[in-house]
């Protein structure tokens, strides 16, 4: 099983109210804007504990309001690709790449650094400020960063906006080849049905 | 330049600068632990603690200066302690003068210090936690150097505030020279007699010109970091 | 938002009222003369000063500071009344600069000088400093500094205490270290360790050691107010000097 998910979180005047469970390589949450997805993954990457509710990823119980358990952010494996990227601007693109990948278990690391810089098109970047890059590039490095890591699943935070529709494409197929190809659980988040209906497995809509 | 002032006046400058050098250095660690404290913990009491950071920049500075009497006096409860245990002896030394100094310039340090930390998005730190970072070393590898244009900034701030420094100064430490007669002392000294002006005024210049390098300085480092590299992309 | 503005119109409405008692003209018929007097003199004048407002007349405005510093004020152009210093050399300055009006500069008072200790410490002399301290007021510019280093010279004593000294802008302040235990011994007035619960006398300082302590007085040439010479007659008086007696203060013969 790879996300078993129930949540419920009040937002203001709302709340969040989640449950799923999926079995798929990539599973997609869906939804209009303000359903509060993001949310969601932050209560799967530990950055927000919810009210109520159970998540267990891989096997892994992660949080379970009821046994008392919070798996701080640093424990629980998650690959974060935020939308806004947050690429660490004091630090080299290498740097930024071998933030995550330096605090990795050995044991854990599934995936080299060269292999990652080679994947995602990004070896001449290595030496560029994060500043200096451009939508795309920031976005792979992101990307890199967060499987450096050896995170046990992936979160994707919308990863494909504001691209042009080359960029997009070139994306869209990395994250197929990372499904395919790397083997872990993977929640994307995205508002539109055609990148949803193309790379995932299941789609699960907030409301 | 050496023979404009005479080697006494020397003397007074080189006292003034370790002890508003010694003033900073020590305090730093502190200002930034009350910044950060103040910055991102929320726990109760932490208006009064921002309250107490704060006093000496509003309370009179003779009254700091008493206060300090009363406390770190060779009869007040840590003077005492203090010198029953190390020796250590503060009034009418210059230490004196670099605790008046260091008391004084803290709350100008703990503000800029804290606005860093602030500018700091927490959004960065959160990115370094899902990336494996207990929050100890995310602090240490994202907040500090990304806080750290504050530091220099509140540093120079400090140390222009110690050089300035009189009223407490004055009051704990007294006006001995070659001890706790800094610049600002000297001035007021050769005020009291007659005839100092060319002395008053000489001391008075190398003041100006000293606080003046050291807000530009503190200046500069702040837009040289700029403040675009402390958040998100 | 609108509270907001309340609080602000309340903080504004309570800087103006306590704004409005300094808009009355300065030295109106309820104020007395302004006298700068030395801080040796602090108890010994408020008592006088008292003594003059019994008999009818308007409280006079004090200020005790150092004589040097006090002059110095009048030489920037302070408006004051009368003038009383703790030596003749300030004095003997402003007469020079015409800042006295002519006739009106007696001597008024003579102190004498002591070495204190706190009240309770064991430090016998100068011989028992040790690396304790020694406060006295600034030698270079207050009176009562000259004379103690005057008096220490003379002594032979100088030099072996100048390094622990502790210079003090006003006697007063001198006063208060040795009170506060943090000087072991201190040169000030007989007058000012009357004054004090909190030190007693170790030696009193030959006269011959030191130039006589003499408080010259006198109008200053700007004062304006109509009571002044009055009160300046008053302080040389049979009641004033009782007055001054009281608190160990001799007379200027």
């Amino acid at each position: 099983m790879s996300f078993e998910v129930s949540i419920h979180h009040p937002i203001g005047e709302r709340a969040i109210n989640l449950a799923f469970s999926s079995d798929e390589r990539l599973t997609a949450l869906v939804g209009p804007s303000g359903a509060g997805k993001t949310s969601v993954l932050n209560c799967l990457a530990g950055l927000l504990r919810p009210l109520r509710g159970r998540i267990a990823v891989a096997g892994t119980v992660l949080f379970d309001a009821g046994l008392n358990v919070d798996l701080p952010p640093e424990r629980r494996g998650a690959g974060y690709v935020f939308q806004d990227a947050r690429l660490f601007p004091h630090l080299r693109v290498d740097a930024n790449l071998r933030y995550g990948e330096r605090l990795a278990p050995m044991g854990r690391r599934w995936i080299g650094h060269a292999d990652v810089v080679e994947f995602l098109g990004i070896g001449h970047l290595l030496g560029r400020w994060p500043a200096t890059l451009s939508g795309g590039e920031t976005r792979r490095v992101a990307i890199g960063r967060a499987l450096l890591s050896a995170p046990r699943f992936l979160l994707l935070d919308e990863p494909f906006a504001s691209l042009d529709a080359d960029r997009a494409e070139a994306l869209m197929t990395l994250v197929e080849r990372i499904r395919d190809e790397l083997a872990i659980p993977i929640l994307l988040v995205s508002h539109d049905r055609g990148e949803v209906e193309r790379l995932a497995g299941r789609v699960v809509t907030l409301r | 330049m050496t023979t404009w002032l005479s080697p006494a006046e020397w003397s007074v400058v080189a006292l003034s600068l370790r002890v508003s050098l010694v003033a900073v250095a020590l305090t730093l660690p502190l200002a930034y632990a009350l910044a950060w404290l103040l910055a991102r913990r929320r726990f109760p009491g932490a208006i009064l603690l921002d309250a107490l950071v704060h006093l000496p920049l509003v309370v009179p500075p003779v009254v700091t200066g008493w206060l300090l009497l009363v406390l770190f006096g060779r009869t007040g409860p840590v003077g005492a302690w203090l010198e029953a245990q190390f020796g250590i002896v503060l009034v009418f030394r210059w230490t004196g003068a670099a605790l008046a100094a260091a008391v004084m310039a803290l709350p100008l340090m703990v503000r800029a210090m804290r606005l860093s930390i602030e500018a700091v998005d927490r959004r960065l730190v959160e990115a370094a936690r899902t990336l494996g970072a207990r929050p100890w070393r995310a602090f240490a590898t994202i907040t500090l150097p990304l806080s750290l244009p504050g530091i220099a900034a509140g540093a120079m701030l400090g140390f222009a505030r110690s050089l300035g420094e009189f009223g407490a100064t004055i009051t704990f430490a007294s006006n001995i020279a070659g001890e706790t007669r800094t610049l600002p002392l000297a001035i007021y000294s050769g005020l009291q007699l007659p005839g100092a002006e060319a002395q008053v005024a000489r001391l008075s210049i190398i003041s100006i010109m000293l606080s003046i390098g050291a807000l530009v300085v503190s200046e500069l480092l702040v837009r040289r970091a700029g403040g675009s590299r402390a958040h998100v992309l | 938002m609108p509270r907001c503005l309340a609080v602000l119109r309340l903080f504004c409405a309570a800087l103006l009222l306590a704004a409005l008692p300094a808009c009355g003209g300065a030295g109106g018929a309820d104020r007395g003369p302004t006298v700068l007097a030395a801080s040796s003199l602090q108890e010994a004048l408020a008592e006088a000063g008292e003594a003059w407002r019994a008999q009818g007349h308007a409280a006079p405005v004090l200020s005790f500071a150092a004589s040097s510093a006090l002059a110095r004020q009048v030489e920037q152009g302070a408006p004051a009344d009368l003038f009383v210093s703790a030596d003749e050399a300030w004095m003997d300055r402003l007469e020079r600069a015409d800042l006295l009006r002519a006739g009106t500069r007696t001597d008024l008072l003579s102190n004498r000088l002591v070495l204190i200790r706190p009240e309770g410490g064991r430090t016998r002399g100068l011989d028992d400093l040790g690396d304790g301290r020694l406060a006295l007021a600034d030698p270079d510019a207050v009176p009562a500094g000259r004379y103690a280093k005057a008096a220490l010279e003379s002594l032979g004593r100088w030099q072996e205490v100048a390094s622990k000294l502790v210079p003090t802008e006003n006697v007063r302040v001198a006063l208060a270290l040795v009170e506060r235990g943090e000087a072991a011994l201190g040169v000030v007035y007989a007058t000012d360790a009357q004054a004090s619960d909190s030190v007693e006398v170790v030696e009193t300082f030959p006269e011959a050691t030191h130039p006589p302590i003499r408080y010259p007085t006198a109008l200053l040439a700007t004062s304006t107010h109509p009571d002044a010479e009055a009160l300046l007659a008053f302080l040389g008086s049979a009641e004033a000097q009782r007055i001054f007696a009281r608190h160990g203060f001799g007379s200027a013969r």
